[in-house]
Formats: structure tokens, sequence, C-alpha cells
């Protein structure tokens, strides 16, 4: 994979580096603030960028924007946003522009090196990543209590890992199910919830949060 | 005559004469009670008119009356020179009720109103001067005027204090919440990227752990947890430097002390001298280690100097503490160096602080502060 980092810390900008370098990919470019990062994806054309949402000059949302801006001009682009402190509706603006090839993550995953780099994969392949810190919050937050009640213990754990963009076959090794089951589980969930059934995986993230949203 | 003639009558018909005065017995409560009302009624409209017109009329009239002073005030400042202070302005009670009552009680409205009253004689030998065509004697014909003036048109002590008072308690507000903002950057910026970076590391070796048994690998592995280490190190300097900004530990021992550690880990010698019989309180030992410490920081970094003197006295109950360098001089409180920040923390405690930095050197900058607050 080519890859651009876009992150003000040196200090996580070199360790992500060290990180990606090691793990066999390319890093074309290590930028650390929003005007550099456009500069690098039109240089290199990476495979996908990551990017911090807190940036110079004024340290709000400068990487949001630009990751937004980013999937706007470059479409094949992945882009993989994270951030100190989970803001759900940072994740819904994100999501707005499409779900293809995206992801909003704590900086705390990136602590778990392998799962980051999956994670990057899955994002440059076209999946959707959510952290599960911010499908909590937006199934806490969401106004569809009634709907979500309907659903079983189980059904509810495997729309939180839907949410999070995982496939169908990565829910049934976190839950320890066979894929049938997870099948049928994922059918059930979206007629209890009242959506038509999405065939691709980043395509149902934005069907179930939508509906969570609604 | 008449009497017999009113004796003859009552002797003559007693009867109807009782029938007479028993009417009049029965009539007189209720008129009485008619009349009492009539006459309570009449004065309450009279003394209510008084007031629903009055008052109004006359809280308006105040308010004329500080238009007035207002006028006399610029007079005097352009023609006399004279710069007296404008007093706080209106600033009425929410309410129709609390509007009246402002301005009823407004001080500065009923001053306005006396100095109106007593200006008159002032006024007449003020006249006068002009026809004596001496200067001094029109100087001298002018200050009944300029007393009145100052005396009425001003702020009174107490608001002027007050003034003072809102103005470096806004400035305390503000300052702290741009510290909490300053230490909040700091750590997200600072402390937290270390930590995610080490946290990184830690999480690499731990995998390269994983694969240990190969030789090669434990060498990767060594150098990760060598750089998760010194970043552990640097993360716990900062974190150190970060608290010390809040409150330095050596100020538990005293401010002497404190300066003592200030003078031995700066850049630049530094000749300390300190009278400092007795301790002072809290806050004002944290500003006057701070002031200290920022000054010397501003000698060693912009003015070039080669040698400072920290000198730290008591005169009474006040502390003056005289920051001194033999630098290029030319600070000033406008300039980038923070001395206008210092000078607004010094002032919420109800201190000075004075620069004396001509260019080419030296530079002293001297605070003085209360010793107690």
């Amino acid at each position: 994979m080519r890859i651009v980092i876009a992150e003000d810390a040196a200090v996580i900008r070199d360790g992500l580096s060290l990180l990606l370098t090691s793990r066999g990919h390319e890093v074309a470019a290590a930028v650390g603030d929003a005007e550099s990062l456009y500069a690098a994806v039109a240089a290199h054309g990476p495979d996908v960028a990551v990017v911090d949402i807190r940036m110079p000059p004024t340290h709000t949302d400068e990487g949001l924007r630009a990751a937004i801006r980013l999937r706007r001009d470059h479409p094949g682009l992945g882009v993989l946003v994270f951030s100190q402190h989970i803001e759900t509706r940072y994740a819904a603006q994100l999501l707005a522009g499409g779900s293809e090839g995206v992801g909003y993550l704590l900086k705390d995953r990136v602590s778990e090196v392998s799962e980051f780099v999956a994670a990057l994969t899955r994002i440059a392949a076209g999946a959707t990543v959510l952290d599960p810190e911010v499908v909590t919050q937006i199934m806490g937050a969401s106004r569809r209590g009634a709907d979500l009640g309907a659903l079983t213990g189980r059904e509810r754990e495997v729309l939180a890992l839907m949410a999070e963009g995982r496939s169908n076959t990565a829910i049934a090794s976190a839950l320890f199910l066979s894929y049938g089951s997870v099948e049928k589980h994922v059918t059930q969930i979206f007629a209890k919830l009242g959506l038509p059934p999405s065939p691709e995986d980043h395509r149902r993230v934005l069907a179930v949060l939508r509906h969570l949203d609604s | 005559m008449s009497v017999r003639l009113r004796r003859m009558s009552v002797s003559r018909d007693p009867p109807a004469a009782l029938a007479r005065v028993l009417g009049y017995a029965l009539l007189s409560l209720p008129m009485a009670a008619t009349g009492l009302v009539y006459v309570l009624v009449l004065l309450m409209s009279a003394l209510g008119t008084a007031l629903v017109i009055g008052a109004p009329l006359l809280a308006v009239g105040l308010l004329g009356a500080r238009g007035l002073a207002a006028v006399e005030r610029r007079l005097a400042r352009v023609l006399l020179r004279m710069e007296v202070a404008a007093p706080p302005p209106f600033r009425p009670r929410p309410g129709l009720m609390g509007w009246l009552g402002s301005a009823l009680g407004d001080a500065a409205a009923w001053r306005a109103v006396v100095y109106l009253l007593a200006r008159p004689p002032a006024a007449i030998l003020a006249c006068v001067a002009p026809l004596l065509l001496v200067p001094r004697a029109v100087g001298a014909a002018l200050v009944p005027e300029r007393l009145l003036v100052r005396a009425l048109l001003g702020q009174t002590a107490t608001s002027a204090r007050i003034r003072e008072l809102e103005a470096s308690r806004a400035q305390a507000v503000d300052d702290s919440a741009a510290v909490l903002r300053r230490i909040e950057r700091d750590l997200h910026d600072g402390t937290q990227a270390r930590l995610v970076a080490m946290a990184m590391s830690l999480s690499m070796a731990k995998e390269e752990l994983a694969d240990a048994g190969r030789g090669e690998r434990l060498d990767r592995t060594r150098e990760l947890v060598d750089v998760a280490h010194r970043n552990a190190k640097q993360a716990l300097a900062e974190l150190r430097d970060l608290v010390t900004g809040i409150h330095p530990s050596a100020l538990d021992q005293g401010l002497e002390p404190a300066l003592a550690t200030l003078a031995a880990g700066s850049a630049l010698p530094v000749d300390l001298d300190v009278d400092l019989p007795g301790r002072p309180s809290p806050a004002v030992e944290t500003i006057a280690y701070f002031c200290a410490a920022e000054l010397l920081t501003n000698a060693t970094r912009h003015s070039g100097a080669r040698r400072a003197a920290i000198e730290l006295r008591t005169r009474g109950r006040r502390l003056r503490l005289r920051v001194r360098d033999d630098g290029a001089g030319g600070a000033a409180m406008s300039l980038g160096t923070g001395l206008r920040g210092l000078a607004d923390r010094v002032r919420v405690v109800d201190g000075t602080l004075e620069i004396d930095s001509p260019p080419g050197g030296p530079t002293v900058v001297s605070v003085d502060l209360p010793a107690h607050t």
C-alpha cells in the first residue's frame, strides 16, 4: 500500500511511519498540516491517507475538512481520520460524502498496531471502519430506541459490529459464530429495522447509521 | 332675648326638638365617614399625582443633570486642561420601578445637582475675572470653579476603586481561563502525543516478542523498547515542567529558597540578594516567583545580557522585587516579552510593575507588591 500520513505531533508521525514501513508498506509522505497533505496526495497518488483531525493552524477540525475535500477530489482514495476524542458529528460529516473507503478511529486504537494496520488495509480496499466507541455513542444517542429494543442481545452485538464496518466473516470470528448464523442475524436485523438488505458492507454501514440517526 | 326664645321653643315642644337632635346625631357618623373618605381621597390623589408625575420627572431631570455635568467636564478638559474622570455610567436596574429607583438613587446625578446649585457664586467670581485683565487674577478667580468641578463632577474614591477592582477581577478570570487552555494544549500536543507514540512502540515490541525465539528479531525488539523507554523519560520530563509551570514545589519552602533554585538553574549567572524577614501570602509568593522567573527568561533570551541580578526587599508592608540585567535594553510593555501579562497579573493583587530600560541597557524591572493580600 502507498500511504500518506498527516499528523502534527512529530512523535506520532514518526511512530506511524516506522510501523507502516516495518509492515512492508510505502509511506510516500508524512506531513504536519492540511495544505501539505493536499500537495502530497496530488504528488504521490497514494492508496490511503491517514489524517489527524486536529492540525495547525487552528487545531480544531482542519483534518476533517481536509479528509472530506480529499474524498471529493480523489474518488479512489481511502481516508482514515483519527482524533483524540470521539465526536459523533465528525463521523456523520465524514460519511455524508459516502461510506466507501473511509474510516474514523480514536488515536488510542493506534496503540494496537496490528488492528490499526488491518483497518487501514480494509479502508484501502473500500470498506468502512468506525471506532467501536463511535458506534456505542451513536447507538446510545439514537432515537430509534424502540427499534433497537426489538432486537435480541445477540442481534444488537451483530448490529454494532456491522456499524463498525466489519464483514460477516469478521463478525463471525469476533462473536464466535458460524458464518451462516451471522447471515441469518443480519437478515433478521434488516427485517426488524425495516431496511432493505445491502449487498456491500460499506453500504450497510451507511444504511445502519442513517437509520440510527433518523 | 334670642336665648330666651330658644329655651322657650325647646321647652314648649320637646318631642320635635329631640327628634331633630337625634336625627343629627344619627347622621353625624355617616357624614363623618364620607367626609373622612373624601379628604383622604383628595390628599392621596394629590400626593399620588405628584409622585406619579413628579418621580419620573425628577428621575429624568437627574439624568439630565448628569448630561450637563458631562458637558461641564468636557469644557473643563478642553479649556482648563483639567482631567476629571467621569463617574461610573448610569446602569439602571431592570424594570420600570428599577429604572426609577436607580435614577433617583444615582449618586453621581445628585452630586451634579449639588454642583449646579453651588456653582452660581463661583461663576459670578469667574465672570469678574476677565474684567481684571490680569492673568494671575483670572487664574485665582477660577479656583472656586475648579474646586467644584473636581469635588462634584468626578469619581468618588469608592467608585474609582470599584472600577479598578472590576477590571482586575475580569483580568484574573481571563487569565485563569487562558492558563487552563494553555495547559490543555500542552498536555494534548506534548504529553498525550508522546504517550500514544510510546503505546505504539510497546505494541510493536509485544508483537515482536510474540515471535521471539528467532535471534535477529530480538535486536528489533531491543530497538523498539529503547525508543519506548526514551519516550517515557521524555514524557515524564515534560510533565514535570508542565506541573512546575503551575506551581513549583520549591515555593513550598518559601520565596527565598525558590528564588535561589531559580538563580542556580539559570543559564545566566545571577546575583541574588534577598531581604525577606517573614513569609508573604502564598498568592504574593507565587506572583513574585513567576515575575522573577519570567523576567530572568527575558533577560536570558532577549537582551543578550552576560549577568543578571535579582533583588528582593521588604519595605513596611510591601515587597519590592528588582530584576536587573546588563543586556541591550529597550524592553517595553508593548513588545512580545510578556511584560504586559506580568503587569496585569501584578495588578490583580494591587501591585505595580515599572520598566527602566534605556536603549543600550542596562534593564531594571521593578515589581512592587503588597506582602499580604
